[in-house]
């Protein structure tokens, strides 16, 4: 973008523009860094990560609630939610709206088998994960030949399914849920940051599951990472982009939907489990349709398809509310006119990837329209029923 | 024959869109089909293509019954194709489009990306830009160059002239018989029926979801019925709510 471009148009146009090549340049630059740079910046976040729960920098992030518990839940949880939801909406584009049930499976999957079976947690997080990437494989088959708008209704329907089918099922609790949920296995003894040993699971302190949900974090995100850079990555965002195209091109598009699907409901599971573990009792209210629509507004905030920018936007969903717990109910007014200016200023997210943003100006990319896609004057009537 | 469609009928809902089709393809062909909007061109070719599942008929590619084959697997057999319109990956760059292409290949493409961009040397210009920026020549470029990456027996092209001026039209036609002159068959789907009849060795014309003529596209181009209909000609012939009725009776 030359510098004429950055001077047109009207003041707030001319900030986007602006705020949009500084994006880019500091893109470029990450981009041609060679990789020992990266691997510090890697390691310098995830030492920030584990120092992030002190009391000093608590004091100003959160001055109302615990630091270390809200990193917990809402921020951690929302950023692995989010990360869990980028994979369907982002870089498979496909709009999902029941996201919660996933973590809802994952969290009576550990209640049931930690307190029925005595399962061990560990063994719980593989078995859940599988249970969860089932339950995605099992609303993709018969759903996953919609596309835009109406797969978005029909997610949503599965999500609401999952909580009202808890909450009138007696054998698994109703809608008192369950209590007494296992903690994960402590192991006495082991490391110590700032006072509380990192490996002691028990109610007192927080900062032990942060770090496990760190870890569990950094794991997904080499992993969607991985994908996000192989052929099944390049095959979401040809699906994304145009499905038929991808069809045609040789892409089996039923295939790496449902793939997309699993995954996605394997890292919304995994957080359930490990979020169920933490809080000795779940209700079917925890799984509200807030939640999905929250962890949505985080992505596509944050840039649809680009991990650091929906990371970033999970943070801001879970810590802006809190943050500003102290003006009570007007902090959820000023967390709407944040997202309101947010999608004035930057649409396509904070942090959105250049290829997303291209998709945007063309008005496809699945999810750049969110779904709704309107035929245009030179279309006809059936390729709009065909969509 | 390559490429055989017998008796389809395909369906929208309960409306029928297509009323049993059927069309021969033979190897080193080009073939036409033309007709008005909604006459089922473009759901003949998605339906060959997989796009679109048949309610009954068959299609037999290359001596093997293709009808319940899913679109993906088409083009490993060998049914390369250019969609509709804009087609393209527009968040791609072009060469990462040009790669989708030879996405169902095993073996070595780089003969196949030379050749894209040989014909289209537009693409190489623009070889790292984003293809949703590109103009809608451009974009239709990269899509016959994309389908020809997975080296097609035939190649399916919808409405390659779509929304192009009439130069570029005279470029694109131009690169589509040279394409069929290396080997490739082709079927092309057309409004522009005068330029894809001057084109094509065949041509079928499609009315309401069916076949209502089909002849060499030679003997299409002087017929008075066809003039009348799609080719803005034929003084004389009461053709209703058809546009150039009063046009004089020559061609260009």
């Amino acid at each position: 973008m030359n510098q004429k471009t950055l001077q047109r148009g009207n003041p707030v146009s001319r900030f986007r523009n602006q705020l949009g090549h500084f994006g880019d340049v500091m893109h470029d630059r990450w981009m041609n860094a060679p990789g020992w740079q990266r691997w510090i910046v890697y390691i310098a976040l995830i030492v920030a990560a584990l120092l992030l729960p002190s009391e000093s920098i608590g004091s100003f992030m959160s001055p109302d609630t615990d630091w270390a518990s809200i990193l917990f839940f809402p921020i951690g949880t929302f950023v692995l939610l989010a990360i869990g939801l980028n994979v369907v909406v982002g870089q498979a584009g496909l709009l999902d709206l029941g996201f919660v049930a996933f973590y809802a499976v994952g969290g009576y999957a550990m209640a049931l088998l930690g307190t029925r079976m005595g399962w061990n947690f560990w063994l719980i997080m593989i078995v859940g994960i599988g249970i969860c990437a089932l339950s995605g494989i099992i609303l993709g088959a018969p759903t996953l030949r919609l596309r835009g708008d109406y797969l978005a209704i029909v997610t949503l329907g599965f999500g609401e399914i999952i909580r009202i089918t808890a909450r009138n099922t007696d054998e698994i609790g109703g809608p008192n849920g369950i209590r007494g949920i296992p903690h994960p296995p402590s192991i006495e003894g082991g490391p110590v940051i700032g006072d509380i040993e990192i490996f002691k699971y028990g109610v007192l302190y927080p900062q032990p599951y942060y770090y496990l949900l760190v870890a569990l974090a950094v794991i997904v995100i080499i992993l969607v990472k991985r994908w996000e850079k192989s052929r099944v990555g390049r095959s979401w965002a040809a699906i994304r982009e145009d499905e038929d195209a991808a069809e045609v091109m040789g892409v089996p598009t039923f295939r790496f939907k449902m793939l997309a699907f699993a995954i996605g409901a394997s890292i919304g599971g995994a957080m359930g489990v490990l979020w169920a573990a933490k809080s000795i009792s779940i209700n079917p209210n925890d799984f509200q349709f807030m939640l999905s629509a929250t962890i949505l507004a985080a992505v596509v905030m944050g840039g649809a398809g680009n991990l650091p920018g929906v990371i970033l936007g999970a943070f801001l969903v879970a810590w802006l509310p809190e943050r500003f717990r102290g003006l009570q109910e007007y902090r959820m007014l000023i967390f709407g006119a944040v997202l309101v200016a947010l999608m004035i200023f930057r649409p396509e997210g904070l942090l959105p990837s250049r290829q997303r943003k291209a998709e945007l100006k063309e008005g496809s990319g699945g999810m750049g329209t969110l779904g709704a896609e309107v035929p245009g004057p030179e279309s006809r009537g059936e390729e709009v029923a065909s969509k | 024959m390559l490429l055989e469609v017998k008796d389809i009928h395909v369906h929208y809902g309960k409306i029928a869109a297509l009323k049993g089709i059927s069309v021969e393809v033979n190897e080193g062909e080009i073939v036409t089909l033309i007709g008005a909007n909604g006459a089922g061109k473009t759901t003949t070719l998605k339906t060959i293509s997989g796009l679109r599942g048949l309610t009954s008929g068959r299609i037999i590619f290359d001596g093997q019954d293709i009808s319940k084959m899913p679109g993906h697997k088409r083009v490993v057999a060998g049914l390369g194709q250019a969609p509709e319109g804009r087609g393209i990956f527009p968040g791609m760059t072009v060469h990462d489009n040009l790669l989708m292409g030879a996405y169902a290949r095993t073996t070595n493409s780089s003969k196949e990306l030379a050749e894209a961009y040989e014909l289209f040397p537009r693409l190489a210009e623009r070889r790292d830009q984003a293809a949703g920026t590109m103009s809608g020549g451009e974009q239709q470029m990269l899509a016959i160059g994309r389908a020809l990456m997975a080296k097609p027996k035939v190649l399916l092209l919808d409405e390659p002239s779509m929304g192009l001026a009439p130069l570029l039209v005279q470029q694109i036609f131009s690169i589509i018989e040279e394409i069929n002159r290396r080997g490739t068959t082709v079927l092309l789907v057309e409004q522009n029926a005068q330029q894809a009849l001057k084109l094509a060795h065949r041509a079928y014309v499609l009315e309401t979801g069916k076949v209502v003529k089909s002849a060499p596209a030679a003997e299409l181009l002087d017929d008075p019925d066809v003039q009348a209909a799609y080719l803005g000609g034929g003084m004389g012939h009461e053709v209703p709510g058809q546009a150039g009725q009063a046009a004089p009776e020559e061609r260009a």
